[in-house]
């Protein structure tokens, strides 16, 4: 498996996929920004170009004729996206931290990027690769749909989230301004997000897993 | 020892059937796979290779069920597919270097050997290899890695005829020793003339024979004969073509009487593959 993932980082992701997280995340500078966008710029960019990459190189072919299991070719190319959305979300929650502190004075309409937001992002990650991943492996080339299905759902949970954030009082009151006194219950949420995160993908790769070996390739 | 052991291999498509597809490969010899475009050669070596699911029958490898055993047994099988590219934006070094992780008996000193055999430059990209150079960089990661059974679709396809005939040789003297064997489809019988030990015929989905190269071709007769003759044998030919002169036909080597004063001679792979093909259009 550990060799999989090697070969998609040597063959299957040029180097820019690895760039793409600090450009992306330099987004966050931008004052009072929506930031679900930094991160969903992973979704709309990097995984239908990634993905066409693969099947342009006849990966799955490739892959298909190396002494691997099935199962293993599905867990390795989970790791892979699971890999590039934490470098994402790491170098954006880096690059956040810097930018609360460079603007004190804003105001921000959507939300801050606390750990509280941060674990929505997880989220939303979480329900791109539940869908992505298990439509995706229907046909194991095949990223059209996957990835149709998975940018909505995804921007459907990031619009809708934002929207309760703004309009509803209690929500609002949670995830902006981050004081020293929420700073156990914003933590919660992302350790809340984490799990959702794994639990979503987990499910995506079980899925996906099932769907594999009945590919023909 | 049986180094590829097809077992009434069936699996049914919308539009196409493999049908009851049997034939063994004795271990040290080249088999040349033959058929028209669309035969389902292909489909028969996706099968060996495990990447589609067949609806019955089964594959053995090395005297193994493919199955039950398909990682141990990929470490034994090479392959190459003429027409297929893999990564082809990539170094020959890096892809190499992907490549030789997955297999236990990876043999760095074997590999640059085969590279200096091959005349093979490892930082030039697949893309700029030639379609030769594509099948020898195969062939070189297959008997690096220790490859017992190379499973060739169509490697000579798009070759010049010297580079053809420089891979013939190479496939000659990789089976020379006894250990590897070469299953090697093709359209292209003439390679198959120069060095295959047995031939499989396939046609529209089936097997219409597996056998010693020579027996293969003795157990037909190309008939030439004037057209009042058609007659006495059409009802026995395989297929027939009229000409100016007469006709031609392909006969089973059985249905044919020597003293109907018919001209018969051994037909090449070609005529035969040719004639089946016809057989075919016939009752379309």
């Amino acid at each position: 498996m550990y060799n999989l993932i090697l070969k998609d980082f040597k063959l299957g992701v040029p180097l820019i996929y690895l760039i793409m997280p600090f450009l992306t995340g330099a987004l966050m500078f931008i004052p009072g920004w929506i930031y679900f966008i930094v991160l969903l710029y992973f979704c709309w960019i990097t995984m239908p170009n990634m993905f066409g990459g693969f099947r342009a190189q006849n990966d799955l072919m490739f892959t298909a004729m190396m002494p691997v299991t099935k199962n293993d070719i599905v867990k390795a190319k989970v790791s892979v996206i699971v890999l590039l959305e934490l470098l994402h979300i790491v170098i954006a929650m880096i690059f956040g931290m810097i930018s609360i502190n460079l603007y004190t004075n804003i105001t921000y309409y959507f939300f801050e990027p606390h750990m509280g937001f941060w674990g929505l992002c997880f989220v939303m990650f979480g329900i791109f690769n539940i869908c992505f991943i298990s439509i995706y492996y229907k046909t194991a080339y095949k990223y059209g749909e996957a990835t149709l299905v998975s940018i909505v759902a995804a921007m459907l949970f990031a619009g809708i989230a934002q929207w309760i954030g703004i309009e509803s009082s209690y929500v609002h009151d949670i995830f902006y301004g981050a004081g020293l006194d929420r700073t156990a219950l914003q933590a919660s949420i992302l350790i809340a997000g984490i799990l959702v995160f794994i639990a979503l993908t987990v499910i995506g790769y079980r899925i996906a897993s099932k769907r594999f070996p009945k590919v023909e390739i | 020892m049986l180094a590829l052991d097809i077992r009434n291999v069936s699996k049914k498509y919308k539009n196409f059937e493999l049908k009851d597809i049997s034939f063994q490969l004795e271990k040290g010899y080249i088999m040349g796979f033959i058929g028209a475009n669309g035969a389902g050669k292909t489909t028969t070596i996706k099968s060996i290779l495990n990447l589609i699911h067949i609806d019955s029958g089964e594959v053995r490898i090395l005297g193994k069920n493919l199955a039950e055993h398909e990682l141990e047994l990929k470490q034994e099988i090479g392959f190459a597919f003429g027409d297929v590219d893999f990564h082809n934006r990539s170094k020959v070094k890096t892809l190499t270097d992907v490549i030789k992780k997955f297999y236990k008996n990876w043999n760095d000193d074997t590999y640059y050997s085969y590279l200096r055999k091959f005349k093979l430059d490892e930082n030039k990209k697949i893309s700029e290899l030639s379609t030769g150079m594509k099948v020898k960089y195969n062939l070189a990661l297959a008997l690096s890695h220790g490859a017992k059974l190379l499973i060739l679709d169509e490697p000579t396809s798009g070759l010049d005829p010297v580079a053809r005939d420089n891979l013939l040789e190479i496939f000659q003297e990789l089976v020379g020793e006894g250990e590897i064997s070469i299953l090697f489809s093709t359209h292209i019988t003439s390679d198959l003339e120069k060095c295959a030990d047995f031939i499989t015929f396939i046609e529209n989905g089936q097997i219409v024979k597996s056998a010693e190269k020579e027996a293969f071709v003795e157990t037909y007769r190309l008939l030439s004969g004037k057209e009042s003759q058609l007659s006495e044998v059409k009802e026995l030919l395989i297929s027939y073509k009229k000409n100016s002169f007469g006709f031609t036909g392909l006969i089973h080597a059985d249905d044919f009487d020597p003293a109907s004063g018919i001209n018969a001679a051994i037909p090449s792979l070609e005529e035969i593959m040719i004639y089946f093909a016809k057989k075919e259009d016939m009752y379309v």
